[in-house]
């Protein structure tokens, strides 16, 4: 009894003996010397510790003795340690800072010229979604785009005209890999579509100037679409369209995924129970083969493969002014070939590897008014890029480029050819400073060289962006583009050169809660333009030699949060663009450039109807054409341009969308130019046919059906 | 006599729970699993959370303390005035290093599921559609793991509930799972002890799930 009795106060004693206890406290401040709430505050390798308050003050007991570590950590913020010696009955730790670590949220980016889609970033000005619900667009990438800052609706074209700059002054890049030929071939006056479907991308980087050095060949704007990463689950997607149909099916798991697509579209059983203005001997038709894949590499690396084929082709009779009758039959056939590859890997010691290859392949055939005409174009493209985080201030991306162009035109009856062959080396390096959280300057330089052209070139380029407060950015960006002119003038004029320009821009943004407001200001100069004597048909004496600027600003507003289960956007863009090129002699406003560009666009959920409905509007002050009855060249203008469209999606299931839209209700006679005849009639006068709308309205009805095994699947992203 | 035996067991409990595999490791979980019940502001939600992350520092190879400072950033965005995708986010992050020292794990993935349901909750009209199916799938994935973790399937009735409501179709499935939920929690209910660390919330929401049923 006694013996248990010791044992225990034996016990008891050794156990009191070694707990000699110390009170630590102390407070965090952050970077502004205020009090830092939520720091954990802990000594390292025990369980003792304590959250600072309010005050940024925390106070914990402990029994460990002796030399310590004490841990400063909190989510967000560089952690730090101190060594404290326990010693006394109560120990005050001086006051420490904690620095916040560089993040999206509270690192200033680079706004300049750039308006991202994607559901990962914060500096979004479209979502993905927003390629496919906005109703003017009728499902094409670029469509969407039109709605967006810098950029004009060219109604009978269909690509995208940035700042002042023609359609091929815009780069398409998927995956960072080259497209060429990314717009299906079309006739004169008939608006093309972007060749990819919106719901292979998962996010889309558009900049109307100033962009990196990493973008060459492209002298007002660079488009990067980015394909998705491994598919989520197997599925089957059905569409049905007023326009066509298609099947796509998915198979995926952990390590790898796989798409296969194919699509049908045919005009013409639409173009028979609606009346077309166009005379169409053929309404426009297609087929179309896509496959994509997927695959994780063991290393934590993902490699992609996108491939895709189509053909398809019009019969259209164009009509001549002063002529009488059907006029002239433009018969078109066009195949189309597209793959890439790549291969990305980030590394934990702060390298990101990327490796790429692609290829496309376009022909066209042409029957135009009995002459046989065939046009190949080749591209390949191969890239590989390495960047490095040498800090979380500082990151140098480098990157190595090849490319090979080929072009040939062919006579086929009289087997006239005339073709050429290039070669294209680029090399680029592109540094991101971060001087502090609040201001970044980018710099970079791209060389680059052709062999057609023998020419040599460096292009500078630079941004700056400056954080003014947690909700607004300031940014200026410059730089040298050049881009080598359009294969139609260099194989009749080998030793061009590249045509030139130089961007400056300023930007503002503001983003809070679901409301951004973008404003931007720009100069841009060209230099080196191609020039010729005669008409576009048959150039005599190609250069470089035209000139010109395009200055102005554009403003953006959306807000998805005042109105309920509302989304709207307004972008108004007003260019001031002149330049001396092809046929003309002296500054004119090119017949691209519309100087008050507006558009519109409302998106409204009405949970009663399972229905999201859409509204947009765009609006032009109309396009400069040259009228040779009257002196002087661009010297008349057309009428404005407007479009409204509506759209409707119904969800009546989770895997089942019914989709329509009409595009221009109320049927706004669109004019976009004239065709003057080229000889005066007896009267003295140059007739003229207006270059008008093929149809006064566009009718769009499409039900898609999504088979998965997970009943809440949809295609949404198929519209 | 009596006494002594009293505190023999003492004695011998003390002893006990030294050789145990881990004691304070345990106190401490307990200690902030009690805490964790009287919650109720966005400080006092980060002081246990805090808790728990020390925990984690020391036991490294332990998913739980990670789990539960991810549970405690997730609802502490569901419940307090704070900055919520980054609460989300920052959730998410200690849920991928839980996953880490725990790969395949279904109460995780639930987790994670749940994690995702809350980035869906701040901006439904555009994230919607990406995060819902994944939400799903993740739900999914952690029934295949364990078919009785009545929070993965709680969860995914929930998620159901809120398609049919917006589908205006039937809550039968809904309310089948939900069921199955309570099922499964009163099972869980038999297993807990005093020293039990694993999870155990989600009962309110199955009976929330439930109670819209007839």
């Amino acid at each position: 009894m006694k013996a248990i009795f010791s044992f225990l106060i034996l016990f008891v004693l050794i156990q009191g003996l070694g707990v000699s206890q110390t009170v630590l406290s102390g407070k965090v401040l952050d970077e502004k010397n205020q009090p830092l709430p939520g720091v954990n505050v802990f000594l390292k390798g025990t369980f003792d510790g304590a959250s600072t308050d309010q005050t940024g003050a925390f106070q914990f007991e402990t029994t460990e003795s002796g030399t310590q570590i004490l841990v400063f950590s909190m989510m967000g913020f560089k952690s730090q340690e101190v060594t404290v010696e326990l010693a006394a009955k109560t120990q005050e730790i001086p006051t420490l800072t904690l620095k916040e670590e560089f993040n999206d949220l509270n690192t200033v980016t680079i706004s300049a010229g750039a308006m991202e889609a994607s559901d990962e970033k914060k500096s979004v000005i479209l979502r993905p979604l927003d390629i496919v619900t906005t109703p003017s667009a009728v499902g094409d990438i670029v469509g969407a785009f039109q709605t967006l800052p810098g950029t004009s609706t060219i109604g009978n074209d269909g690509r995208l005209f940035v700042r002042g700059g023609d359609a091929s002054e815009v780069g398409i890049f998927i995956d960072g890999m080259r497209v060429g030929n990314a717009y299906g071939t079309t006739a004169g006056n008939v608006p093309t579509r972007t060749r990819f479907n919106p719901n292979l991308f998962k996010g889309t980087f558009f900049s109307t100037g100033g962009y990196s050095a990493e973008f060459g060949q492209a002298l007002s704007s660079a488009l990067a679409l980015n394909t998705k990463d491994l598919a989520k689950r197997n599925q089957g997607d059905l569409s049905i369209m007023s326009v066509g149909g298609g099947y796509s099916h998915t198979l995926a798991n952990d390590k790898r995924s796989l798409t296969v697509s194919g699509n049908l579209f045919d005009l013409n059983p639409y173009q028979n129970i609606i009346k077309q203005d166009f005379d169409w001997e053929r309404a426009p038709y297609g087929i179309d083969l896509e496959l994509a894949a997927q695959q994780k590499t063991s290393k934590g690396g993902l490699w992609k493969v996108l491939a895709r084929t189509e053909t398809g082709g019009m019969q259209l009779w164009q009509p001549q002014p002063g002529r009488d009758g059907r006029g002239i039959l433009v018969d078109l056939t066009n195949k189309y070939a597209y793959a890439q590859t790549n291969w990305r890997r980030a590394y934990e010691n702060g390298w990101s590897l990327f490796g790429g290859f692609s290829s496309s392949h376009n022909k066209d055939f042409y029957i135009l008014d009995g002459l046989n005409l065939e046009r190949k174009t080749n591209l390949s493209h191969g890239k590989f890029t390495a960047t490095y985080d040498f800090s979380e201030r500082v990151s140098a991306k480098n990157g190595l480029e090849y490319f090979r162009n080929t072009y040939s035109e062919t006579l086929i009856e009289s087997a006239i050819s005339r073709d050429f062959e290039d070669h294209q080396s680029y090399i680029f390096s592109e540094w991101d400073w971060y001087l502090s959280r609040k201001l970044v300057l980018r710099s970079g330089l791209r060389a680059g060289f052709s062999s057609l052209a023998n020419e040599k070139w460096l292009d500078p380029r630079v941004s700056l962006a400056y954080k003014i407060s947690n909700n607004e950015t300031v940014s200026l960006a410059g730089g040298r583009f050049h881009q080598l002119p359009e294969e139609r003038f260099r194989v009749l004029a080998q030793g061009l050169k590249n045509t030139e320009s130089e961007h400056l821009i300023l930007n503002y943004l503001y983003q809070k809660d679901g409301k951004t407001f973008r404003a931007e200001a720009f100069h841009k100069s060209y230099d080196e333009l191609i020039r010729f004597e005669g008409i576009l048909q048959n150039p005599k004496h190609i250069r470089n030699e035209g000139e010109g600027f395009a200055r102005g600003f554009d403003v953006f507003f959306r807000d998805r949060e005042s109105l309920k289960n509302t989304d709207y956007w307004i972008t108004y863009s007003f260019v001031d663009s002149k330049r001396s090129y092809f046929q003309y002699v002296g500054l004119v406003q090119p017949d691209f450039a519309p100087k008050h560009n507006l558009s519109i666009v409302v998106k409204h959920f009405v949970a009663g109807l399972k229905s999201q409905l859409g509204m947009s509007w765009s609006f032009n002050d109309g396009l400069t054409y040259t009228d040779p009855n009257e002196p002087g060249e661009m010297n008349s203008k057309t009428g404005s341009f407007q479009n409204l469209s509506l759209s409707w999606s119904y969800l009546p299931r989770p895997n089942l969308i019914i989709h329509g839209a009409i595009t221009n209700v109320t049927a706004h006679q669109n004019i976009f130019g004239y065709q003057f005849a080229q000889v005066p009639n007896e009267q003295g006068r140059f007739e003229s046919i207006p270059l008008s709308q093929g149809a006064p309205r566009f009718l769009f009805l499409g039900i898609f059906l999504t088979l998965s095994k997970d009943k809440n699947a949809n295609n949404l992203n198929n519209l | 006599m009596k006494t002594i035996l009293a505190t023999l067991t003492l004695v011998f409990a003390f002893v006990w729970n030294a050789s145990a595999n881990d004691p304070a490791y345990e106190s401490a979980m307990k200690k902030q699993l009690q805490a964790m019940k009287s919650i109720q502001s966005a400080d006092e939600s980060q002081a246990v959370t805090n808790g728990f992350l020390r925990i984690a520092e020391v036991k490294n190879t332990e998913w739980l303390p990670l789990y539960y400072a991810a549970y405690l950033q997730t609802i502490a965005a569901f419940r307090f005035e704070v900055n919520k995708d980054q609460y989300f986010d920052q959730a998410m992050e200690l849920a991928k290093k839980a996953e880490k020292i725990a790969p395949n794990h279904s109460e995780i993935t639930a987790l994670q599921g749940f994690i995702l349901m809350g980035k869906l909750s701040v901006d439904p009209m555009t994230r919607g559609q990406e995060l819902s199916g994944q939400a799903m799938q993740l739900f999914g994935k952690a029934i295949a793991l364990d078919k009785e973790n009545p929070r993965a399937v709680t969860l995914m009735a929930q998620m159901e509930q809120g398609m049919a409501q917006f589908f205006g179709q039937g809550p039968e499935k809904a309310c089948g799972m939900a069921r199955m939920g309570l099922t499964l929690f009163a099972k869980e209910e038999s297993k807990v002890t005093e020293n039990y660390l694993m999870p155990t919330w989600g009962k309110r929401e199955a009976e929330q799930v439930a109670s819209a049923c007839k």
